[in-house]
């Protein structure tokens, strides 16, 4: 129990501290009254000074306060790394076992202190149980010490008195140097020392790659450099250490964008390598070292990086067998779009046209360059083939160069015409078993009865003809025959089909999309969508309809997000090997239908596919899991309903940026305990760590007059009064 | 390999069967060239020029990978199915009657498509043809000024190097046209064209070209050839890859 005194409670701190200076003022006056005085001078000080005083406790009312409490044990934080790097190994066990064995050993070093655990990596610390199974594996991939102490800084209850951090020192925030800058905001709210137990102090036998950085952003046909740090530590020899950069595809061998050679000086070396990628959209590269054989830590020889590819124009290569009105509406639609760089090649005379000319200087023709051209391929990124024969144009032999082209990326269109498909000479080639639909050499390859073409349910649902519907609705003008072709492959999707012709006991595909590797495939088996441009239905809409079509084509073969009828993302923004992955998918709310996802990794000879089923909420969401995934670059294609499949490329590392560097950094430790006044100490010295001071706590408050308000006022007057007489017989008044 | 390929034979073939069939187009033919021709006030162009398309078809035929259709086919400016095709033709040797109102309506309309119209001066020496046609675009795209093609504009090297105009007269060396959006969408021609490309039943020439000779009737087809490939693929030419390609052969020479 603790007794004491104070001013009554009702009296703000402001007006004590006026009333104790008018009284002092009133004492300094009665002092400078009396200075030369010395005839009841005494009488008049004493009487004045116990007036005053009696006054001043009037007015300010003292009291008597009894306290009641206890003291209890400090509050101490330990903030354990979270970061994945903790499970890199040091000799038998990992980082972050010893780190969750120490904060035992803090436990018992604070054994009097309430101790709260808590996991810091990407923002605010977590709630972290160190006899958890779930705790085995870290969580985050950075440790931004900086953003923890800020959280610890506002929050409202009780502050912590110490602060101990577990950590190896390899921290994203506050950087090596920086500490006391780092720190300064973050750390002055709270005040408190902050100790350092340092988990590892020895580095690895490892070269790894460090970072990978890049200059800009990546665009497709244009040279992107990579600049990758390669480090060597632990006392590992590295000298010359080679590089490469591959892109991962589906159902091909990675392709081999750029190699070069690292000289390690003094454990760390940089390369910048030029790299090109032909594809736009979500691309992955594999940057791998070759280490030397005494590297201890393989997963950070190679990083898998997910690029998101831009495109500054599509470049285009349109060729057409022959000139018409629907080979005119496609060039005038691609010459007008600005983002579309065209290159044409049209077939205007064949050997059999007669002239009438004397020499070929008479023509403005020139050669069908077509080795050239499809020598080229990758520099396209989509082709479209418009009624042009593949034999009579010696297209033939370069099919399977344009079937591997869309296989690694590339876009393809097949236009219709009395050239096209099987008429062209493409069944039983190559390029017949990328598009989306089957080709048959025998039966009759062309269709010549007018017909209106019909939506599916799949194209009523398919945002790549909702700009053409929108115009529309469901009406299309009709078209003068087709191509005659078999049914759709599995996993295409057939947007028009015919009223009347049937591909076994399905209506025949008239525009399907589909996909090969990598790349999308358009089969439109007629020769008359321009009469969505000019014609007596496109005057209904100015003439907008065939752009509108051809937005949506070429916007979807370009994987422009508008066209997907959903959207896949990775729950949780990164994907890890070796731990539980979902994909989260989100469409339209309303929109209907069970959603199917297949998983498949890039490259060729890989494990097999995993398929999902899922229902979507009401939300349009849902969140798929699909288990734990082994590292590498993944294609997911998710289709929801009949509508097309969305398709999303990612990587899974295993160790990722988290094992980019595996060097401790003890230093940093000891530093981040100077600036803030605590003790970094190593494992086995935990015992040496200052304890925290322990906090008391009042229960129980009691808080009495000494004698009521009304007799100090009396005293007061009396005082007065007196004061006055004494001053009267003096003389003074 | 196919085997059951479809050739130009074949296409060719589906041609002639399309021109005996009831129907108007078949596959493969919905978009071949056809030079129509412009009925206006009721009035129906006539005379031995009316075999002037059928003739231009042929020729693009015979001579170019691109088809055409051999039949004469008349439309009116106010009939829907002007906006069948892209191109046509108002041809006429007088001041043809104002337009009316669908009429314009339907012309604009043409031509706000994408359409080419092709004007065609049968007596450019009188000149009242092309005075009043001129008044009657004036009136329809007031903001559409008509321009003279430069010389190297790319309808002059669509198929043949051409560097100039013939018909079956003469005329001037150069060719007026209104050009919107960068595309000559109205081209008016004082040089009789259809006359050049008439025949007679028996299969001779139905006119005769002044001043005259072989060649000037061969050039007439020859810019008939451009125009059909301009229309059917627009500057196609202009593309750099053609541009380089015919500078390093020096192909800049007349034919």
């Amino acid at each position: 129990m603790n007794a004491s005194w104070a001013f009554s409670d009702d009296l703000p701190q402001g007006v004590i501290w006026i009333a104790l200076v008018l009284g002092l003022g009133a004492l300094g006056l009665l002092v400078f009254e009396l200075r030369r005085r010395e005839r009841w001078g005494a009488g008049i000080f004493l009487t004045g000074v116990v007036a005053v005083l009696l006054l001043l406790a009037a007015a300010l009312r003292p009291v008597r306060v009894v306290s009641r409490g206890s003291v209890v044990g400090p509050r101490v934080v330990v903030l354990v790394d979270d970061s994945r790097r903790l499970e890199l190994k040091d000799g038998e066990q990992t980082r972050r076992e010893a780190a969750l064995k120490a904060v035992e050993q803090v436990k018992q070093r604070f054994s009097d202190a309430r101790i709260s655990v808590l996991g810091f990596g990407d923002g605010a610390p977590k709630n972290l149980d160190p006899q958890s199974p779930d705790e085995k594996l870290g969580h985050s991939t950075s440790s931004d010490l900086v953003e923890a102490l800020s959280s610890l800084g506002d929050e409202t209850g009780e502050r912590p008195r110490a602060i101990v951090v577990l950590s190896d020192g390899r921290l994203t925030r506050p950087e090596a140097g920086a500490e006391r800058e780092a720190l300064e905001l973050a750390w002055r709210g709270l005040g408190v020392p902050v100790h350092t137990v340092r988990v590892s102090e020895k580095a690895p036998r490892d070269a790894s790659i460090r970072a990978v950085k890049t200059a800009g952003a990546a665009v497709a046909h244009q040279p992107l450099a990579l600049t990758i740090d390669i480090g060597c530590d632990g006392g590992l020899a590295c000298g010359d250490v080679p590089i490469t950069v591959k892109e991962l595809r589906q159902g091909v061998e990675p392709a081999l964008l750029a190699s070069g050679v690292a000289q390690v000086k003094d454990g760390k070396a940089t390369v910048e390598l030029k790299v090109t990628l032909d594809r736009a959209g979500d691309r992955i590269l594999e940057v791998a070292i070759t280490p030397p054989s005494a590297d201890t830590i393989p997963a950070n020889n190679r990083r898998l990086l997910s690029l998101n590819v831009a495109r500054e124009r599509i470049r285009l290569l349109h060729v057409a067998g022959r000139p018409t009105y629907d080979v005119r509406a496609l060039r005038m639609w691609l010459k007008s779009d600005e983002s579309v760089d065209v290159v044409a090649f049209f077939i205007l005379r064949t050997e059999e046209d007669d002239t009438q000319t004397q020499s070929d200087d008479e023509l403005a023709l020139i050669p069908f360059p077509v080795d050239e051209l499809f020598m080229s391929l990758p520099s396209f990124d989509a082709i479209v083939l418009q009624d042009i024969d593949a034999v009579r144009y010696g297209i033939n032999p370069h099919l399977g160069r344009l079937a591997s082209y869309v296989e690694s990326g590339g876009g393809l269109i097949m236009v219709g015409g009395v050239a096209s498909f099987a008429a062209g000479g493409y069944a039983s080639t190559a390029i017949g078993r990328v598009l989306p639909i089957e080709l048959n050499d025998s039966g009759q390859p062309l269709d010549t009865e007018d017909f209106v073409p019909r939506y599916t349910r799949a194209g009523k649902a398919a945002p790549i003809v909702s700009g053409v519907r929108d115009l529309f609705g469901d009406d299309l003008p009709s078209m003068p025959g087709t191509n005659v072709v078999g049914g759709a492959r599995k996993g295409s999707v057939v947007i028009w089909e015919h009223p009347s012709l049937t591909a076994g006991k399905e209506p025949m595909p008239v525009l399907s999309l589909g996909e090969y590797g990598d790349g999308r495939t358009i089969a439109l088996t007629v020769d008359g969508t321009h009469r969505l441009g000019f014609g007596q239905l496109a005057t209904r809409a100015a003439g907008r309809g065939y752009g509108a079509l051809w937005d949506g084509l070429l916007g979807w073969l370009m994987r422009e997000p508008r066209y997907e009828s959903a959207r896949l993302e990775i729950v949780g923004g990164a994907c890890v090997a070796g731990r539980a992955t979902k994909l989260k998918l989100s469409t339209l709310p309303g929109n209907p239908g069970p959603v199917s996802l297949e998983l498949a990794l890039l490259g060729i000879g890989k494990a097999g596919v995993i398929e999902r089923k899922a229902q979507l909420g009401d939300e349009g969401v849902v969140e798929i899991d699909v288990g734990a995934l082994q590292a590498g670059g993944y294609v997911a294609r998710a289709r929801v309903g009949d509508a097309p499949a969305t398709r999303q490329d990612f990587a899974c590392e295993e160790g990722g940026e988290a094992w980019a560097d595996s060097r401790p950094d003890p230093e940093r430790m000891k530093a981040i305990a100077q600036v803030t006044g605590g003790s970094s100490v190593a494992l086995g010295r935990i015992q040496d760590l200052p304890r925290a001071e322990a906090t008391r706590l009042a229960t129980e408050r009691h808080v009495s007059a000494w004698i009521p308000a009304w007799l100090w006022s009396l005293l007061a007057a009396l005082s007065l009064g007196v004061h006055w007489l004494v001053r009267r017989r003096s003389g003074l008044i | 390999m196919s085997t059951r390929r479809f050739s130009r034979r074949h296409a060719l073939a589906g041609l002639a069967a399309a021109l005996c069939a009831s129907r108007a187009t078949a596959f493969g033919q919905a978009g071949a060239f056809q030079a129509r021709l412009l009925k206006t006030g009721g009035i129906e162009p006539g005379g031995p020029r009316l075999s002037g398309p059928e003739r231009w078809g042929w020729e693009l035929v015979r001579r170019t990978s691109a088809p055409g259709r051999l039949v004469t086919k008349l439309v009116a400016a106010d009939d829907p199915a002007l906006f069948d095709e892209p191109f046509v033709m108002w041809c006429g040797e007088k001041a043809p009657p104002a337009l009316s109102g669908p009429e314009r309506r339907g012309l604009l309309q043409f031509i706000n498509l994408g359409g080419v119209l092709l004007i065609d001066d049968w007596d450019p020496q009188a000149g009242a043809f092309t005075k009043a046609v001129r008044a009657e675009l004036e009136g329809l795209l007031p903001e559409s000024p008509i321009v003279v093609l430069p010389p190297e504009h790319v309808l002059f090297k669509t198929y043949y190097i051409v560097d100039r105009p013939y018909g079956r007269l003469e005329g001037p060396k150069s060719i007026e046209a209104i050009v919107r959006g960068g595309y000559a969408q109205v081209l008016l021609l004082q040089h009789d064209i259809l006359g050049a490309l008439a025949r007679t039943r028996s299969g001779g020439w139905a006119l005769g070209v002044e001043p005259g000779g072989f060649l000037q009737r061969e050039y007439a087809i020859r810019l008939a050839v451009n125009i059909a490939m301009y229309v059917l693929c627009s500057d196609y030419k202009d593309d750099q890859v053609h541009v380089a390609w015919l500078i390093r052969r020096g192909a800049a020479v007349r034919p």
